[in-house]
């Protein structure tokens, strides 16, 4: 991965894919809060 | 030919004014090099914050919210990250005003997100005055407060230079050329809600 702090477009592009994750995460922890 | 060379040096001196130019041993802008070693310093602030987290939560394995019958406004904390989150697309439609020389977008933008990081903190000092807990009151406490309290003084600095931006703004700075004034708070301003999805997402709602 390219260093994100170059440019506020690349930076921005990086929140993007932060809130991507973030949204993964919840999914993949609330499955297996439901499953268990 | 020596009165000749004597004579240019001495043009050569009166052109040059104060100290020789620094050094640049890095490819990147010193602008743009000062807020990466600052936003990497700051990482490791926010690090040791979430040392602590994770040592309640995981070494030691205690109860997360809520604690003694008190729990976390999750919904007024997420209502807050839409916010925040929405301040940074309103940046980056600013960033691409100027870069485009659209000043409608760039006023517009950049006072949109100033406005939206104002009412970011003033819902999370409400959040604090209504919470009905003191970061005394126990660990889990403690550590609540001083993450958000953390990201919180991150916000207010930042509405800082967002400030000082709008003022420029209205003042006729900044164009397709030169606009490293909006871009170096812009990156900062994006770090800080990264940030703050990580906090939202450790604090609230895992």
């Amino acid at each position: 991965m390219r260093n994100p702090l170059r440019s506020e477009d690349a930076m921005f592009r990086f929140l993007l894919w932060t809130l991507a994750v973030a949204v993964a995460i919840v999914a993949v922890v609330e499955l297996i809060r439901a499953l268990s | 030919m020596e009165a000749a060379a004597i004579t240019h040096g001495h043009a050569a001196d009166h052109e040059h004014h104060g100290p020789p130019p620094a050094n640049r041993s890095s490819r990147v802008e010193p602008q743009l090099l000062g807020m990466l070693l600052f936003i990497i310093s700051e990482v490791m602030v926010f690090g040791a914050f979430f040392t602590a987290y994770f040592f309640i939560r995981v070494v030691n394995g205690d109860q997360w919210f809520p604690v003694d019958g008190h729990s976390l406004p999750v919904a007024v904390a997420f209502v807050n990250t839409c916010i925040l989150v929405s301040s940074s697309f309103t940046l980056h439609w600013a960033e691409h005003g100027v870069k485009t020389n659209n000043r409608f977008a760039l006023k517009a933008g950049i006072l949109s997100t100033f406005l939206l990081g104002l009412t970011f903190l003033f819902v999370q000092i409400n959040e604090y005055v209504h919470i009905g807990f003191a970061p005394h009151d126990f660990a889990q406490a403690s550590v609540f407060y001083g993450l958000t309290g953390l990201h919180g003084a991150h916000v207010a600095v930042g509405l800082t230079l967002l400030l000082m931006v709008v003022v420029r703004t209205w003042r006729g700075h900044y164009s397709p050329e030169e606009h490293r004034g909006v871009e170096v708070p812009g990156i900062y301003w994006h770090f800080v809600d990264v940030m703050w999805i990580v906090v939202f997402l450790s604090v609230y709602v895992l």
